[in-house]
């Protein structure tokens, strides 16, 4: 038989059986055996060196065809059989992606209150408000007598406060830190003090002796009640967006005139009137107005030179509208199932 | 304060729906917290008529009644027995409300009755509003009613009563008039305001009765006068009906002409029975030492020098402005009156009715403050009413004590000032304009405005807040609805979160960042911690802040420590089955140091319970969130500390020596005492302390650019070493290359390690800045690892 010949049947014999390989092992086992140092057509090559030149030219030139239709058949048998493994592992690992996914170290929570705390500063850093502090237990003096309210004032009644003794109360708002903003600081400022306040008042789903506000004060030369009515509007819609609707009605506060209520538009019900709005679509957020001018003068300043806007706003109550929580005492349980939610 | 519309109709035309009215109210800072019925508590009961009345077959006194309320035919089981066909009654149909309380379908000895014919009192009606309503039985209405009306209706009781939540600085609102005069300008009508008719009396009121006031300081204004041949009866239908309608009982025509004064001017006022004033001579002074009164409450009570009575020549016969005396009380035989009409002193009447623990209405009246000029309308007034009532016979002229004569304030206010406030532009002229709706005069000077502050407002100033006194008022007339929000202007500002609330934000978010649930407990703890706490007697945690009036003696002290509230809130967790057990908190304790305010301590407070936590996860924590927070070579050292077990507990001190905190295991005992199941461990830490440790700024190390060579090794020692000892040692042993990571990965003891000793093995990188170590630059550091080791006391272990 002629090397012409071997190599045909070579092919073909190759060429069957490849058609019957199963395994990626199995095929390449087949190139060894055929393409490989030692295979069937390595060892007909190299009988090559025998022929004359002119047969060596036209054998040689079948060889190499052989050799690369083997190849393309090959590669395409590599193609097919990968495919068919990567589908029996599809079909292998497939999953329940319904089942629970599963963390070694799952993240901890941000109490609710702390979350609004950081949404309402936020808003108002972005206006220019930079913060203060003031400590929790304060001077009767900074808490009510300086602020306008002097002992014996009919109004000391509207905030039932703990006493340490005579002079010493636990604060009842955030409002004597305007107190200590006007004594050790100069105008004109932006602040916001944020803390703890306390006042006699028997737990139930809407009263806490312990609560959150924030104090927003602002002393500049100027000032109007339009102006404190542009900053409430802005910091509103900061944190419960820009649908929710305002209203400032007034009030009254000893230590600010004019005085005025922040409405919002209950987020619970839309507006139409529901159990929390008390059926009246708004809920109060905060007092403000424009600092009483006793206060200003108390503190050493000219109250025709220096106006004061004031507000301070429940961060309890900002929380519970924000997130649609129904009790205060929630806030201060600390059941994981609360705050696993936030 | 309660508003009945229809008394509210005889002085103000009222040509707006309840809603539009509420919330015009609203704009002038007058809060409805709602609106009720006349008749209270009854809502739904109509007419009907009685068709047949049946004996009940199964009781005595039982009648079953077909009864016709237009829309159906009822069978209704009444025990009344003066119902009778054809009669027309008040029927509480199901679903309607009787006293508050909802009807429903009741089995009566075995037939339904579905709803309930009802009595004049389970309206809350008398004989004097209507024939009939006192018998014993049902009310049998005397005229034709269309069946089915509502009964409010059909009896004319169907008034709408506003409640108002009036501010402190209005107490000229705690009145009708002083409603009806900010609701006319409120609806844009005017106040039509009664005038009283001074009524001239017989005879001369020095022969019946005088009075003195020793202390014009409390009491600068008395005036009085004298009712006789007082006819004692019950008050006619009208005051009962307008006393009710705002929560008031009637009770005889000289107490409800007081009451109803009360309620019309708001000024309080009392009447003593002339008889009972010794030599008729009132005396206005503080109290005896050791002196008591009975007030009308038949309650004896212990006054006191700083108090102000009302007395006569013997004996008090009253507390002034807080409640009368029950020996001058008046009674059926009362023949003559004096009509008391004053102005205590506000912040005495406060301290008054505290100290007796006795905050009447009037009391809460004078506190809230009333003037001169309404004490003298009030008391024409009721005399007026006297008259009209034929309850007695007017005496002479009215007894009127003061220091000085009252006046109109007057005060001059800038405009330009105020519409600077207000962001407006109104002319002197229109703001007069507006503040005549609230009957104040003003008139415009030359840059001003001119004010007569009406002797009502008492909240207006005549001093430093005078022009923001009447910028409120503007502002209130001018609707803050109209007022157009505006940014700040002038120099700009930079707003910054300070340093420390950002080192706040940071130690929340990393305690986060490691699994921990944020808490907020409540400030107020109790004494019996400390002792749980298992704290020395001198432990400075003891020294708690007290609170003068807590809630109870188990929340009357200032925490001064996170841990108890921590432990309060774990232990619910764990009891409710909350599904996890690993918290911190970051918050104020305070201890009292002897100075006027006590110190503020911030801490930081990590609570473990539950599955898979230990002293190591703990410490882990802490030194991650050091770590983020830069804080650098703090030491850990074993502590003391009564609470957390013995050998588990650990002292973290910073570099320049501060404490940074203490943490560890619960001490059993501890835990039994918050019966806490399983092992607890928490970590109190000094947020100040932290702070101050912190390095200043992060700044980048560069990484290695050679590969280090990891190696480990293992050590036997005494058991009872601290690792650290040896990581030192590992640390600075003269090795000739960087030994970095020291890190303990094993602690064994047990077969193979000699009693009294453990193996540690720790592991470390070799490395150089400049190359990669050659294989005799490692062993030669290797080398002189372990004979640093070995003569500290450490072999290899074998």
């Amino acid at each position: 038989m002629g090397m012409m010949e071997s190599l045909a049947q070579l092919r073909e014999e190759a060429e069957g059986k490849l058609k019957d390989v199963q395994s990626s092992e199995e095929l390449e086992q087949l190139l060894v055996d055929v393409l490989g140092r030692n295979g069937s057509l390595t060892s007909i090559l190299r009988a090559m060196g025998k022929l004359a030149s002119e047969e060596r030219a036209s054998v040689g030139a079948f060889a190499n065809k052989v050799k690369s239709s083997l190849e393309a058949v090959v590669a395409e048998k590599r193609a097919a059989l990968g495919e068919i493994a990567k589908q029996r592992r599809f079909a292998e690992e497939a999953l329940d992606v319904t089942a629970p996914g599963q963390l070694a170290d799952p993240l901890g929570r941000l109490h609710p209150m702390t979350q609004t705390y950081r949404l309402i500063r936020d808003a108002l850093v972005g206006m220019g408000f930079s913060m203060f502090d003031g400590p929790e237990i304060e001077l009767d003096d900074n808490n009510f007598t300086l602020l306008n309210l002097p002992k014996d004032h009919p109004a000391r009644d509207m905030q039932d406060t703990f006493y340490i003794n005579e002079n010493v109360v636990l604060r009842t708002h955030t409002s004597p830190c305007e107190i200590r903003a006007l004594t050790t600081l100069t105008p004109p400022f932006r602040l916001l003090m944020p803390g703890r306040v306390f006042r006699v008042d028997e737990v139930d789903a809407s009263h806490s002796p312990v609560f959150h506000q924030i104090e927003g004060f602002v002393v500049d030369k100027g000032l109007t009640l339009g102006d404190l009515k542009g900053i409430l509007d802005s910091f509103v819609h900061a944190v419960f967006g820009e649908d929710v609707k305002t209203r400032l009605r007034p009030s009254y506060f000893p230590f600010t005139e004019p005085s005025a209520e922040l409405d919002v538009s209950c987020s619970i019900c839309g507006g139409k009137g529901c159990r929390v709005c008390k059926g009246t679509g708004w809920i109060e957020i905060l007092g403000c107005g424009v600092t009483n001018p006793h206060e200003i003068a108390n503190c050493g300043y000219d109250p025709k030179v220096w106006t004061g806007l004031a507000f301070g706003l429940g961060v309890d109550r900002m929380a519970n509208l924000k997130f649609g929580i129904n009790d205060i005492r929630l806030e201060y349980e600390n059941d994981a199932r609360f705050l696993r939610q936030f | 304060m309660k508003l009945p519309k229809k008394w509210l109709c005889e002085y103000v035309d009222f040509n707006v729906t309840n809603a539009e009215f509420i919330e015009k109210m609203m704009w002038r800072g007058f809060e409805c917290a709602g609106v009720e019925k006349e008749l209270s508590g009854v809502e739904g009961v109509v007419v009907g008529r009685v068709l047949s009345v049946v004996k009940h077959e199964n009781s005595e006194h039982l009648h079953i009644c077909q009864v016709d309320i237009g829309s159906e035919v009822l069978t209704i089981v009444t025990g009344a027995d003066n119902v009778f066909d054809g009669a027309l009654v008040p029927v509480a149909v199901v679903g309607s409300k009787l006293g508050g309380r909802e009807m429903a379908a009741v089995n009566m000895r075995g037939v339904t009755s579905y709803g309930m014919l009802c009595s004049g009192a389970e309206l809350g009606l008398t004989n004097a509003d209507y024939p009939g309503s006192e018998v014993h039985g049902i009310l049998i209405l005397q005229e034709e009613h269309p069946l089915g009306q509502s009964i409010d209706e059909a009896l004319g009781f169907d008034d709408d009563i506003f409640e108002f939540e009036l501010t402190p600085n209005r107490p000229d609102c705690i009145s009708i008039l002083g409603m009806c005069r900010e609701a006319a300008a409120a609806l844009g009508q005017s106040f039509r305001e009664p005038s009283i008719k001074p009524v001239k009396g017989e005879g001369n009121t020095a022969d019946y009765a005088r009075v003195t006031i020793e202390n014009y300081d409390l009491c600068p204004r008395y005036t009085a006068r004298v009712i006789k041949d007082i006819v004692i009866e019950p008050s006619p239908a009208w005051m009962q009906r307008k006393l009710r309608a705002v929560g008031l009982r009637p009770i005889n025509n000289i107490v409800d002409i007081t009451n109803y004064v009360l309620v019309e001017y708001g000024h309080p006022m009392h009447a003593f029975d002339l008889a009972c004033i010794h030599g008729s001579h009132i005396v206005v002074r503080t109290a005896h030492d050791g002196e008591i009164v009975t007030t009308l409450d038949k309650r004896e009570r212990a006054v006191t020098p700083d108090m102000l009575l009302i007395a006569d020549e013997s004996r008090g016969v009253g507390i002034a402005g807080v409640m009368g005396g029950l020996n001058s009380e008046i009674t059926e035989q009362t023949q003559a009156v004096l009509f008391e009409s004053a102005v205590f002193k506000g912040s005495n009447i406060r301290a008054t009715a505290r100290k007796l623990k006795h905050v009447t209405d009037a009391a809460s009246r004078f506190i809230k403050g009333v003037e001169p000029v309404s004490a003298e309308l009030a008391l024409e007034r009721a005399v007026e009413l006297v008259a009209e009532l034929k309850a007695g016979t007017v005496v002479g002229e009215i007894i009127d004590v003061k220091k000085e004569k009252p006046v109109d304030r007057e005060i001059t206010i800038s405009v330009d000032h105020i519409n600077a406030l207000l962001a407006l532009d109104l002319s002197a002229k229109e703001m007069a304009q507006m503040l005549a709706t609230i009957s104040i005069h003003a008139r415009p000077t030359l840059g001003g405005l001119h004010v007569t502050i009406p002797h009502f407002r008492t909240d207006i100033e005549s001093g430093i807040e005078a022009d923001w006194d009447i910028a409120e008022e503007i502002a209130r007339i001018y609707g803050y609805y109209n007022i157009k929000p505006t940014l700040m202007r002038g120099d700009t500002f930079r707003g910054r979160i300070d340093d420390l609330f950002l080192l706040d934000d940071a130690v929340k978010d990393t305690l986060v960042a490691l699994g921990l649930y944020e808490m907020y407990n409540y400030n107020f703890t109790s004494p019996s911690v400390f002792d749980s706490l298992l704290l020395p007697k001198d432990s400075e945690l003891r020294k708690a802040v007290r609170i003068l009036n807590p809630f109870g003696e188990d929340q009357s002290l200032m925490r001064t420590t996170l841990i108890p509230g921590m432990l309060d809130s774990l232990v619910r967790n764990a009891n409710r089955k909350s599904g996890h057990l690993r918290f911190f908190e970051v918050g104020n304790t305070h201890v009292d140091t002897g100075a006027e305010l006590p110190e503020e301590r911030k801490k930081i407070g990590i609570v473990l319970g539950g599955a898979g936590v230990d002293f190591y996860l703990l410490k882990g924590m802490i030194e991650e969130l050091f770590r983020v927070l830069g804080v650098k070579n703090a030491v850990f050292q074993k502590s003391e500390a009564s609470y957390l077990q013995p050998g588990r507990a650990a002292e973290i001190v910073s570099a320049s020596g501060a404490s940074l905190g203490v943490f560890g295991e619960l001490h059993p005992d501890v835990a039994d005492g918050w019966k806490a199941d399983g092992r607890v461990y928490i970590a109190e830490l000094s947020f100040s302390a932290i702070a101050e440790s912190r390095t200043a700024g992060k700044r980048f190390e560069p990484l290695p650019r050679f590969p280090a060579a990891e190696r480990d090794l293992a050590v036997v020692v005494d058991a009872d070493l601290e690792s650290t000892v040896l990581k030192n040692v590992i640390e600075t042993a003269p090795a000739g290359v960087i030994v970095s990571d020291v890190r303990l990965f094993d602690t064994y003891a047990g077969i193979g390690i000699p009693a009294g000793k453990k193996s540690l093995a720790f592991s470390f990188s070799l490395r150089a800045e400049d190359h990669t170590l050659t294989d005799e630059e490692i062993k030669r550091g290797m080398d002189a690892i372990i004979d640093a080791l070995k003569e500290n006391g450490a072999p290899l272990r074998a």
